[in-house]
């Protein structure tokens, strides 16, 4: 019997074909890859399968039961559970009740079981390995964490098929692994799994086979065995795929960030740490480790409790985001839908503004500005029908790539990057990687928290690794491997 | 679960217990005699008083957890006073049935505000200012800029259930925040709307009907303003067009000094009632205090700034542990 069936599935927004056409079937009971790049239609595909978005010509079916969704709300009841890419999450709600939130349990007479949606959601937590509490509230969780909390939000209920769509963009391998062990068991259920990820060996993990979209279209799906990355990339970008960026030749220059017993309790203490002209450094650790918290203290978004920033041999006091721009700092911050975007603009301000504002510009130029936003938007691939869109049109990776590049575009002296290519498609991430890279040669700094391990060791010349708030050690870029960073990030200490 | 001193309500009860203390010690009577604000029979008054704004508020503050605004609901009182007192006085209908015929003025009220919200996409704020304009102005139509006299036809010394009339108000209030109090905290219903106060598309996501659990909300503040009306029509023994006029901003102001956020999300139903209370204790003492008496209204101001002021103080002292 067949499983999940897509046939002749179309859809457009306006001038812009996010799907043509595309046809292919999902087994019931397998784990099945859904990867492109970044635009070709892989969300509006699972938004159609969820009820959310419509398809203008074509039809899916389940087990030989055509499918057809008006709402959300019917593609639930059939079965249909959903992770979305943009982490939908309830900020003043609990844990708890984000997991459970229009599908709570009630007791007889309707009142609501709070009881067992705790115990329930403590069991989740767990089983992922989440360090929170069901009364934790929402909006006090890291955004590493909000994902994983989605993702046990999708697991709380008995369904049919599965959809992740990019669950894994702010988690590490060691995340990954407690993810995947739930979803191994899942599978082994009989669930249908469709799931997405930028990061090819998470597929060739999980996934027993991978379907290909590109520019809408099906490009092919392939069993696991007869596939390899090169394959699959090569499908997905219709060309070769890109070499790595090469690291700097050159030495690193002088010092121009200095942290020194930089503290933010509990998060994180005794950080100190340097970066140089020209040098790229990694600070990597698992999800809590507070990776993030270091950078937004050290752009003055949270306050530290003890230590000093000194910027060129400068001492510096940073108060707020704005001290720090002042002082020669730039951000691009981990969760773009809320810290990065202005969803009411159109690219074109989105992309100037910050630079804009650093060159304290008056009176807007409004030719050179596209000019210059139609340059970014045509290196970077940001795919879109025109720079005068809101972002709200464009798909997750392209959304990062607008982020990135606004804040790129400032030069600053010292770039601070949270998650940078978070949901960029390997040819996207290749030309962040080569922007980045000119910027540091050209004398900037740059400290750079990722979760992505591959992302870490081919950009950072030096890997700082933190462990519960505290750093770990030091390894050098070139010659990391894998395990070495890993072991450092998660191995117990010995006392 | 939190100890109850750390819930929301806590900080605006105890708000309140420090306005009474104040009261209490600053209006002491210097020659001894009787208390002017601490007795029995002005407390009763101040609950009366409050009673109008709290039964009302309690459906505001369910509206604007829901992520909306209501603007009606002081239309809605005057609007249901006129209504009861034409069926009472003039269509000579028993007082149940004009009561009753009075309390369809809210519903119908948030029906519309809804279906423009929900249905026409009409920004709420522009929606409800509409709603109340039109409630208002059919207030004048239908009394002609008169009133009716409901108190000749009601009993002199009235009491119901051997309680005096005064008293009906306050104990309303209570019931009612009780029973929404408990809808909002521990039924599916009340999550749902927290949930798409908090985030509209995800509460979509997640298969809640947005559109009909905004509906459900604007009807009850609609209903719940209707009550006020009704009680102030047998309380004031009036029908009149005017009655409650500009009613609607103190009603969001007692639920947003209980607790309840203007973004939507956050809030309480027993901390609204709570925050009327804290009003009508202010209108009550105040103009006891020689000299005041030309300062009040600012000084209502002032404190309603104040208290939410504080309160995000001790919401973001709280979230930094
Ligand atoms: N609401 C919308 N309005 C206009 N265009 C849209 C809308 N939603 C999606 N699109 C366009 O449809 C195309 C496919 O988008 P989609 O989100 O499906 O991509 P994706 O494969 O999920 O990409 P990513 O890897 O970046 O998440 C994109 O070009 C996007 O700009
Ligand atoms: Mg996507």
């Amino acid at each position: 019997m067949s499983g999940l069936v897509f046939r002749n599935v179309s859809r457009s927004f306006g001038a812009v074909k996010a799907l043509t056409d595309v046809s292919f079937d999902v087994s019931a009971g397998e784990a099945h890859a859904l990867i492109g790049e970044n635009g070709a239609g892989k969300s509006t595909l699972l938004k159609i399968l969820a009820g959310i978005v419509q398809p203008e010509s074509g039809d899916l079916s389940w087990q030989g039961e055509p499918l057809k969704f008006q709402t959300p709300r019917h593609a639930l009841e059939r079965g249909i559970g959903m992770v979305y890419q943009e982490m939908l999450s309830f900020p003043n709600l609990s844990v708890a009740g984000n997991i459970f939130a229009g599908r709570e349990i009630t007791k007889s007479g309707g009142r609501l079981d709070e009881k067992a949606m705790r115990e329930r959601t403590a069991a989740l937590l767990a089983e992922l390995h989440v360090p929170a509490t069901p009364d934790t509230p929402m909006d006090r969780l890291p955004a590493a964490l909000c994902q994983l909390v989605q993702v046990a939000r999708a697991l709380a209920f008995d369904c049919k098929v599965l959809v992740l769509d990019e669950p894994t963009t702010s988690l590490t391998d060691a995340e990954v692994d407690h993810l995947f062990a739930v979803v191994e068991q899942l599978k082994r259920r009989g669930l249908t799994i469709l799931f997405v990820s930028h990061r090819i060996p998470e597929v060739f993990r999980l996934c027993d086979r991978i379907t290909v979209l590109r520019d809408g279209k099906h490009a092919g799906t392939f069993n696991r065995a007869e596939a390899t990355p090169d394959t699959i990339v090569r499908a997905m970008v219709g060309r070769e795929p890109p070499a790595r960026v090469p690291r700097a030749s050159v030495d690193a220059g002088r010092i121009r960030l200095a942290v020194t017993r930089l503290s933010r309790a509990p998060r994180f203490r005794d950080v100190s740490l340097t970066v140089r002209a020209g040098e790229v450094v990694a600070l990597f650790g698992l999800v809590g480790s507070g990776r993030t918290e270091v950078l937004e203290t050290i752009f003055g978004i949270t306050p530290a409790t003890a230590g000093q920033v000194e910027i060129d041999g400068q001492r510096v006091t940073i108060r707020n985001a704005r001290d720090a721009a002042a002082a020669g700092l730039g951000f691009v911050p981990e969760e773009r839908a809320r810290q990065g975007l202005f969803f009411n603009l159109s690219l074109v301000p989105n992309i100037i503004l910050p630079k804009a504002a650093k060159d304290a510009v008056l009176r807007i130029n409004r030719r050179n500005d596209r000019r210059e936003v139609e340059h970014q938007v045509a290196t970077l691939h940001i795919k879109t029908a025109s720079v005068d869109r809101t972002p709200d049109t464009l798909s997750g990776g392209n959304q990062q790539k607008v982020v990135a590049a606004k804040w790129l575009a400032t030069s600053p002296k010292v770039m601070l990057l949270d998650e940078p290519t978070k949901g960029v498609d390997v040819g996207a991430r290749f030309e962040l990687h080569a922007l980045i890279r000119q910027q540091v040669d050209a004398g900037m700094a740059c400290l750079m928290v990722s979760s992505d391990l591959p992302e870490v060791l081919a950009l950072a010349d030096r890997i700082l690794v933190m462990r519960e708030g505290r750093l770990m050690g030091e390894l050098d870029g070139a010659t990391a491997t894998d395990d070495a960073v890993m072991q450092m990030a998660t191995h117990e200490v010995v006392a | 679960m939190k100890p109850f001193w750390r819930a929301r309500e806590f900080s605006t009860l105890a708000i309140l217990a420090l306005e009474l203390l104040f009261f209490t010690y600053y209006l002491w009577p210097a020659g001894g005699g009787a208390h002017p604000f601490f007795n029995f029979d002005n407390f009763v008054l101040i609950f009366k008083y409050s009673s109008i704004y709290g039964i009302a508020a309690i459906g505001a503050s369910i509206v604007i957890i829901s992520g909306l605004i209501d603007l009606a609901p002081g239309a809605v009182i005057g609007l249901t006073s006129v209504i009861t007192g034409y069926c009472f006085v003039v269509a000579g209908w028993s007082l149940p049935a004009s009561m009753a015929a009075g309390l369809l003025v809210g519903p119908l009220a948030g029906l519309a505000s809804s279906w423009l919200v929900v249905k026409v996409k009409v920004p709420p704020f522009i929606a409800t200012l509409g709603v109340m304009g039109i409630w208002r102005g059919f207030g004048f139509v239908v009394t002609e800029a008169r009133f009716y006299d409901l108190s000749s036809k009601l009993p002199q010394n009235w009491h119901v259930m051997g309680l005096p009339i005064d008293w009906l108000g306050p104990i309303i209030m209570v019931l009612l925040a009780i029973v929404f109090h408990i809808l909002m905290t521990q039924f599916q219903w009340g999550r749902a709307v927290f949930a798409v106060g908090g985030n509209e598309t995800a509460a979509l996501f997640s298969g809640i009907r947005v559109g009909r659990v905004r509906t459900m909300a604007y009807v009850i503040a609609g209903l719940l303003a209707s009550v006020s009306g009704v009680v102030l029509a047998a309380v004031q023994g009036q029908g009149k067009a005017d009655l409650a006029n500009g009613y609607e901003l103190d009603i969001i102001a007692s639920a947003v000094v209980g607790g309840t956020s203007l973004a939507g999300g956050r809030g309480s139903v027993a901390g609204a009632v709570l925050g009327a209370l804290i009003f009508g204790v202010l209108r009550n003492a105040l103009p006891q205090i020689p000299g005041a008496t030309f300062y009040d209204r600012m000084i209502v101001g002032v404190v309603v700034i104040v208290i939410v002021v504080m309160d995000q103080v001790l919401v973001a002292r709280s979230a930094a542990k």
